[in-house]
């Protein structure tokens, strides 16, 4: 598997998108769908394929100040790579 | 009546009109006719309807999809509708302009079917040359930004040389593999006797799977679909009866499967006379085995019931004339020496014709007492 590192640039793998309303967003991919809700739905929506892994942790790292030191990106890093193995997120 | 959710994908079959005569093929054994099929605009209101209703997914199927001269304007329809549209192609007649095409009009992911990985045998097992065309269209598919997956039907006359195959797939560089033993309805169920595997062999596909699973981990995803007649439990058939998913035949009447046809006395409402959402809710058809009050013994008090929904209802009625019966797949089900039955009889190696070219009318003659071809629709 490719090794995710800060320099990665994490993006939806082709045929994968964005679905359902604004309200309640849904991740399409081929035979199936999964609802993101919350953090999940922040990463994924920078993963836009602007943004390197580093410069993801760093946005969410200004948002969520009170989170431990490096746990925000030990998160990032298991939820992309969880999204990588299923063929649903690039790097 | 039973609660219902809302289905979450629409299997639409455009049309059974199809080049290649695959010897598993799916579809029933009673095609619909070209005369019969639903126009452009019946099949644009169907899928406004459900996406309506909360479908996500569309799979464009048939029969060979390419045949209707309509499918630019169909997936053109499905993305309006917002739906996520997936092509189920054996590549057949699509030149590299139409694929661009459709996917300029919004295709997602593209599926293709494979037979075998060495010509001869491919060409064998679908009744006509297809083999070499499908190789190229891979490279096409990969110029553009679409999911492909590439599809190979598994049964006893190419199980042997599984891992061979998966390497010649992994180098067309899909995103996906489904590797999808056989079921046994419709052609396949016919020619039980020339595919259904050993367990011994089954047991070094899943082995073989595995590896490729782990080999090609982040690369490509592979989804395993393997034969009940080896498994202890039963499958959840299409996740259970009218509970995700809908089939639209060539002609508008909703299934609640692929193969739900076969049920006898069963009344299939048609798209062109009722809305899909009362077909869903309150058509007979997709109340019939909804829930659990149709349940007998063993599945009633079963735990299991709410996993596999007591198994699939078109085998049960193909292997024992009852479609309220325990599928027989199932070790707990009173007629499970069916099954057994037929692993017995049929799983067994032996020596197969030779694969060889020759026009369908030779084959089908030459084959005949070993398989038959699925034929084209009147």
């Amino acid at each position: 598997m490719a090794e995710l590192t800060d320099a990665s640039i994490p993006k939806f793998a082709p045929g994968c998108r964005w679905g359902g309303t604004t309200e309640a967003p849904v991740v399409l991919f081929p035979e199936g769908a999964i609802r993101v809700e919350g953090t999940g739905r922040i990463i994924l929506e920078l993963c836009d394929g602007h943004f390197s892994l580093a410069e993801i942790v760093q946005k969410l790292e200004t948002q969520f100040i009170l989170a431990p030191k490096g746990k925000i990106r030990a998160d990032v890093l298991v939820f992309l790579e969880q999204l990588h193995a299923k063929r649903i997120v690039d790097y | 009546m039973a609660q219902c959710s809302n289905p979450l994908a629409l299997i639409a079959e455009i049309t059974h009109r199809c080049p290649l005569h695959c010897v598993y093929c799916s579809n029933p054994l009673e095609l619909t006719s070209r005369q019969e099929e639903l126009a452009t605009g019946d099949w644009l209101r169907v899928f406004d309807e459900a996406a309506a209703l909360g479908v996500l997914h569309l799979h464009l199927t048939g029969g060979e999809p390419l045949a209707r001269p309509d499918l630019t304007e169909l997936i053109e329809g499905a993305r309006r509708a917002r739906l996520y549209t997936n092509l189920i192609t054996s590549g057949i007649g699509l030149s590299r302009e139409r694929l661009t095409q459709l996917v300029g009009a919004g295709l997602d992911h593209i599926q293709l079917s494979f037979q075998d990985t060495s010509e001869g045998q491919a060409n064998w097992i679908a009744g006509t040359r297809a083999h070499a065309h499908k190789v190229e269209l891979a490279g096409w598919i990969r110029e553009h930004r679409i999911a492909f997956t590439v599809n190979l039907v598994v049964h006893r006359q190419n199980i042997d040389h599984l891992d061979a195959m998966i390497r010649a797939l992994e180098a067309l560089r899909p995103d996906r593999m489904e590797i999808a033993h056989a079921q046994y309805y419709g052609w396949a169920l016919q020619n039980r006797p020339a595919l259904l595997p050993t367990r011994a062999q089954l047991d070094d596909a899943v082995a073989v799977v595995r590896a490729a699973e782990e080999r090609l981990r982040g690369q490509v995803r592979i989804d395993m679909v393997v034969p009940d007649y080896h498994a202890r439990y039963p499958k959840a058939c299409m996740g259970g009866w009218g509970r995700q998913l809908l089939l639209i035949d060539p002609a508008g009447r909703a299934l609640p499967c692929h193969a739900a046809g076969v049920i006898p006395g069963l009344r299939f409402d048609n798209v062109r006379e009722r809305a899909l959402g009362w077909i869903w809710q309150s058509s007979e058809a997709f109340q019939k085995f909804r829930g659990e009050e149709w349940m007998a013994e063993p599945c009633r008090s079963c735990d299991r019931r709410k996993e596999d929904f007591g198994g699939c209802r078109c085998q049960a009625f193909l292997l024992t004339g009852d479609a309220r019966a325990t599928d027989p797949v199932c070790e707990l089900a009173p007629l499970h020496h069916l099954i057994e039955d037929a692993v017995r009889v049929d799983a067994v190696t032996g020596l197969a014709p030779a694969a060889r070219e020759a026009p369908f009318h030779v084959l089908q003659e030459n084959m005949a007492g070993f398989w038959s071809y699925r034929t084209d629709p009147k």
